[in-house]
């Protein structure tokens, strides 16, 4: 029994070293200044402060918000609206649009851009924008993560007797659904939100193939990084990472207060 | 004209009909209990009435009014549901005050109505917590203090207690009839416990296979069942064809069936005969104790007999023992 802990204990531990040795290394390799032999000479924050201190930088997260702000708006409402008329008045509908909302899941990024790109770019309306195309495609690859969350916060609750609680009070459904459904849901809304905000910020085949270098996401600015200074490009990455981090630790936050709830 | 009239409400899902045909009215400030096993359209006749589903054909008048093309929200009924129904992100006092606001009511008149109703129902000091920080019982409650704070035409309460302790039902049995009473509401119970039904109804509705097998005060309907299926649900009735009936007194019945109460079979002394009655000979097969009644199972002739007495701790019989029986033939009902 004690042989068979120790050996766990070990195998947590190796494989914890194998993943996080590359982040230790990066992190590491973002504070080198003087490298002139195997280890390195001086250690500075320097990278950071050059980085921090760059506009295009903080306009490069500014505009990665504004990308996850936007198609995680649209999508939440969207789907709202699907599961609200599914609940309420076709329960029968909800499989079809579980089918439809997880059919991003199958898609490629590549795939996508491209038939996205050879779709619209020359419908000549605003949709061949290519701004339009970035956010239709990041509203269609988070809709499963969006759903999944909806769809797990409904089943939580008695969405149907809160609903006719609701409307025997003197409550249109629709009100009912705002004003009762989703304030109890508000929380997995929120998780499925952050999980979303997660996929667009890691994304860089789909803005690299619909705006090119227009516009300028953190992944891009990472990329463009790399070509001119390791050392940078390893802090760039270690922002990102502790932006994600962030993102994880309050996603984390709010599934405890749910369940404690 | 009846407060509540139901006229011919035919409810069909697909080919199925759940409701057929069924005609009830219900008079002013009454409590009228729809009582029937699972499955009989009960809680159907209950959400027709609410609005909550559309009736296939048939007319439902309420005050006179015809309500049946009315959405729920427009009907001025309140209801009670089977699950606890409560808003989780609201307190209980917004829980109740939650119809007020929707009928747009001053702040001031809210606070006082909502103070007053939770008074009523025992829940002041609960007024500001989560549903999830209250008891089964007391967000039942807080469920009946939402539903008539806006002093609706009707209360409809979907099996309200069955989720609930059997201690706790009893007091809230007693609570929500005494409520009802001081605020003289008209009120619709669904259960399909009888003896739930008995404690609260002014009339009770018992239906059977989407129809209404017999409509009668709790005592009438107790004492004189219409039907074999009355019979059967209400009050553990002993149940006979005309053989059996032979087989136990050596007597022919001229119907098919003759039922009696438990509690109308007496055990009498060996041999003798009364005017009346019919006098039967068993030998006692087990005893069961229901609180303080004391159910005896005698087998006359291969035939069991329920019998029920007052459990006082003297005189009983053992098992295996011989003992002759009595019942009088006004407590006989035959079909």
């Amino acid at each position: 029994m004690k042989k068979k802990t120790k050996a766990t204990t070990f195998l947590m531990v190796l494989i914890m070293a194998y993943l996080l040795l590359p982040l230790v290394v990066t992190i590491v390799y973002s504070l080198f200044q003087k490298w002139t032999d195997i280890v390195p000479e001086q250690f500075s924050l320097g990278s950071y402060v050059i980085i921090l201190q760059d506009k295009e930088f903080l306009l490069c997260i500014v505009r990665t918000l504004a990308a996850c702000v936007i198609p995680i708006g649209i999508t939440v409402c969207i789907i709202l609206l699907a599961m609200f008329v599914t609940t309420v008045y076709f329960p029968s509908l909800d499989k079809y649009v579980q089918i439809i909302c997880m059919i991003p899941y199958t898609i490629q990024g590549v795939i996508l851009s491209v038939s996205i790109l050879s779709a619209y770019i020359r419908a000549g309306s605003f949709l061949g924008n290519r701004l339009v195309m970035l956010f239709g495609a990041y509203s269609v690859i988070i809709m499963p993560y969006i759903y999944q969350g909806i769809k797990n916060g409904m089943s939580a609750i008695n969405v149907k007797v809160l609903t006719e609680a609701a409307e025997m009070l003197g409550a249109a459904r629709m009100y009912a659904f705002f004003r009762i459904i989703v304030p109890n849901i508000l929380s997995s809304i929120v998780v499925s939100a952050l999980l979303a905000v997660g996929i667009i910020f890691g994304d860089y085949v789909l803005v690299r193939n619909l705006t090119g270098t227009s516009f300028q996401n953190m992944q891009i600015y990472l990329y463009q990084t790399m070509k001119s200074d390791s050392t940078k490009a390893s802090a760039v990455f270690v922002i990102i990472m502790l932006i994600t981090c962030l993102i994880t630790a309050v996603t984390l936050y709010l599934k405890n207060k749910e369940r404690e709830k | 004209m009846a407060y509540i009239e139901m006229k011919q409400i035919v409810k069909k899902y697909g080919t199925t009909s759940v409701l057929k045909q069924i005609n009830l009215d219900i008079e002013k400030g009454q409590l009228v209990t729809l009582l029937g096993p699972s499955g009989c359209g009960k809680s159907t006749l209950l959400r027709c009435l609410s609005g909550l589903e559309e009736v296939t054909s048939g007319k439902i008048f309420l005050d006179g009014q015809d309500i049946t093309e009315l959405e729920p929200r427009k009907r001025e009924i309140g209801m009670v549901f089977q699950q606890y129904s409560l808003f989780p992100n609201m307190t209980v006092a917004q829980n109740v005050a939650f119809g007020l606001k929707l009928k747009k009511k001053s702040e001031g008149e809210i606070r006082e109505k909502v103070k007053n109703i939770l008074e009523i129902v025992g829940l002041s000091q609960q007024a500001d917590r989560y549903p999830t920080q209250i008891s089964g019982g007391q967000q039942q409650r807080a469920a009946l203090a939402r539903a008539i704070i806006t002093e609706p035409k009707v209360l409809l309460l979907d099996e309200p207690l069955s989720a609930i302790d059997a201690l706790l039902r009893r007091s809230l049995q007693n609570e929500i009839r005494r409520i009802q009473q001081e605020l003289n509401i008209t009120a619709v119970f669904v259960t399909h416990d009888q003896s739930e039904a008995m404690v609260m109804s002014d009339m009770i509705h018992l239906l059977y296979q989407g129809q209404i097998e017999q409509s009668a005060p709790p005592a009438e309907m107790y004492l004189h069942p219409k039907t074999r299926f009355a019979a059967s649900f209400i009050g553990n009735y002993n149940i006979y064809t005309d053989v059996q009936f032979h087989q136990m007194t050596g007597l022919k019945l001229d119907r098919e069936m003759l039922v009696f109460r438990p509690e109308a079979v007496m055990f009498c002394d060996p041999g003798r005969t009364e005017m009346n009655s019919y006098t039967m000979k068993g030998t006692i097969k087990s005893e069961i104790a229901h609180g303080n009644v004391l159910r005896y199972t005698v087998d006359v002739n291969g035939v069991p007999v329920n019998v029920d007495t007052l459990f006082q701790g003297e005189e009983r019989y053992e098992k295996g023992q011989e003992c002759y029986l009595k019942i009088a033939e006004k407590d006989c009902i035959s079909y």
